[in-house]
């Protein structure tokens, strides 16, 4: 079952002149795809993508110039009240009060979700958080570790059977980051939520997203599981170490080919594609040049990220 | 409507309110300066002066039904502002709290702190200068107060639309606009003292019938009920216009992408 559906969307922005409107500034363009129920969708795309205004669409904090948007079977527009109590969100850009303390920000988005019996809910994430002893500190006393987690319980406050997370680890450290993940993995499987999950760390994504859309210039260019789509990259990474006395020749050979590689001390790293790795490894056979270690490095989703960034620019 | 949500934004403002020391100043310590100040100005007046007429009752009279309007505006646009400067607009707006929840509990919040504030000041003015407000204006302090609170409540919610649509260019505004409206609004002095064409814009200035009539029972005991209804009138006209500007200037900053950039 489907728990949202984007048909067509479109969001241009006025760019304003002196006086006038200059032209239009399109950040989403004619996007559709859809999010199955539990399913963790990730939105990967360089900055200025479409990513955030995509978001923000969801939201309800921008309008769409064109476009439909379905949420839980509902229209989102006519319905905002209704999908909003079983939505919700964090992002990195986004604070909560910080003169109020995380038992009274929690209290307060609990009431506003209209969540029963919040006391003890608040009380049970915390403890999951493992911050309950932090219940009383005043948010602006908090650690960035510490505050990522606190904004993970705002955004599961209400159970939601829809989470939107805009970059939620993006100026973590990468222990908390790690934590942190593991506990967005714990908790949407546990309360078999749909998540939609922007980030630009590739690992991130690649760790926790069953299937990813790649955006830039405000289309999606591309839509996969995170190792599909790093399997459209075809070329590997070999990293050869060969004896000092035969860096010469294995450059002589490399040059003759024409393969493409960098030399670091007597390390070589060569791109070629996956199946001419053989061929590769024959010629320096027939050579007779033994190299001294090797490692093959299959493409990864930031590579196709790479590939993509610098293919659009 | 709910009432839970309602509930939530109220108590959410308190919990700054009890802890914030220039919160406490704005409801409680500027007010009573402003009191002071004027205080010791009309005490002074009234020595120097051979008039039987107590200028301390009108200048206190003044300041404590100015401190209202005062107040009414600024915490409408201040509370705005504190959720864009605590960088949590977008999680307010992306909750279920729908707009009319939102303004119905700034202006219920702001109920509850002007009563703390008006009894800061009718006691204080009351303790230092004798100055009793309750059996000076009596049972026409309800009518008084409502329709200062009405236009008082009108400005902010219009401050608070130009905030969402032009963003932080227009945050001086939460401040100067009762400025604006002060001179206009003949506090301390009557309608004639004003030039002719300032004349013409307070009579279209809902709080000018009022300090008119304030005066007038400070002078006379009696009252111009007429100028009364057509003050209120007048505000309930103003604030269905800034509730209907407040509703637009949402669209637009949504349309536009600013709801997210005042954040």
């Amino acid at each position: 079952m489907s728990i949202l559906s984007v048909k067509n969307l479109t969001k241009k922005f006025p760019v304003k002149g002196f006086w006038f409107k200059k032209s239009d500034f399109t950040a989403v363009n004619n996007i559709s795809f859809e999010i199955k129920e539990g399913e963790i969708l990730g939105f990967l795309g360089p900055n200025g993508a479409g990513k955030t205004t995509t978001i923000d669409i969801l939201l309800g904090l921008t309008k769409p110039t064109k476009g439909e948007i379905i949420i839980f079977g509902l229209p989102f527009e006519k319905n905002r009240e209704k999908i909003l109590k079983q939505m919700n969100f964090s992002a990195a850009y986004v604070n909560l009060p910080w003169r109020l303390t995380i038992k009274e920000n929690l209290y307060t988005f609990a009431r506003l979700y209209e969540v029963s019996d919040y006391q003890e809910k608040v009380n049970e994430l915390l403890k999951e958080f493992k911050i309950i002893h932090l219940r009383d500190r005043l948010t602006n006393d908090l650690s960035s570790g510490q505050l990522a987690r606190v904004y993970l319980c705002k955004a599961l406050i209400n159970k939601p059977k829809l989470l939107l997370l805009d970059e939620p680890t993006v100026f973590l450290d990468p222990d908390i980051a790690d934590l942190t993940r593991k506990f967005i993995l714990k908790k949407v499987k546990e309360l078999g939520m749909t998540v939609l999950f922007t980030s630009h760390n590739m690992a991130e994504v690649t760790e926790l997203c069953d299937r990813v859309i790649f955006l830039d210039h405000g289309k999606i260019i591309a839509e996969n599981t995170p190792s599909g789509l790093a399997q459209k990259i075809r070329f590997c990474r070999i990293r050869l170490a060969f004896d000092d006395t035969l860096t010469g020749k294995v450059k002589i050979l490399l040059d003759n080919y024409h393969y493409q590689y960098k030399l670091s001390g007597n390390y070589f790293t060569i791109e070629t594609e996956e199946e001419k790795i053989g061929q590769l490894l024959g010629r320096f056979s027939m050579a007779k040049l033994k190299y001294a270690q090797i490692n093959i490095d299959k493409p990864t989703l930031e590579d196709f990220f790479l590939k993509v960034v610098r293919e659009n620019k | 409507m709910s009432i839970q949500r309602i509930n939530a934004m109220i108590i959410r403002y308190m919990y700054v309110w009890f802890r914030s020391i220039e919160r406490f100043m704005w409801s409680f310590g500027w007010p009573f300066l402003d009191l002071i100040i004027w205080g010791i100005t009309s005490s002074y007046l009234q020595k120097q002066s051979i008039t039987s007429f107590s200028i301390v009752t009108f200048i206190l009279g003044g300041v404590i039904f100015w401190n209202i309007l005062w107040r009414a505006q600024n915490e409408m646009s201040v509370n705005f502002l504190e959720e864009a400067w605590n960088h949590n607009l977008i999680n307010i707006f992306s909750s279920p709290l729908k707009i009319s929840e939102y303004l119905i509990s700034a202006i219920i919040l702001n109920l509850i702190k002007l009563i703390v504030t008006v009894t800061t000041l009718t006691v204080s003015a009351f303790v230092l200068y004798k100055f009793n407000f309750y059996t000076t204006f009596g049972w026409h302090i309800p009518f008084l107060l409502i329709n200062l609170l009405l236009i008082g409540w009108s400005a902010g919610i219009f401050i608070n639309a130009l905030l969402l649509r032009y963003g932080w260019s227009l945050s001086e505004l939460a401040w100067a606009i009762v400025f604006v409206l002060q001179p206009f609004s003949c506090v301390f002095y009557p309608r004639e003292a004003l030039p002719v064409w300032a004349q013409k814009i307070s009579l279209i200035l809902p709080s000018s019938y009022v300090f008119e009539e304030m005066r007038s029972i400070l002078f006379s005991g009696n009252i111009n009920w007429f100028n009364l209804y057509l003050s209120f009138g007048l505000n309930l006209v103003y604030l269905v216009l800034s509730i209907k500007f407040f509703y637009y200037m949402y669209d637009r900053a949504r349309d536009l992408g600013k709801l997210v950039k005042l954040n």
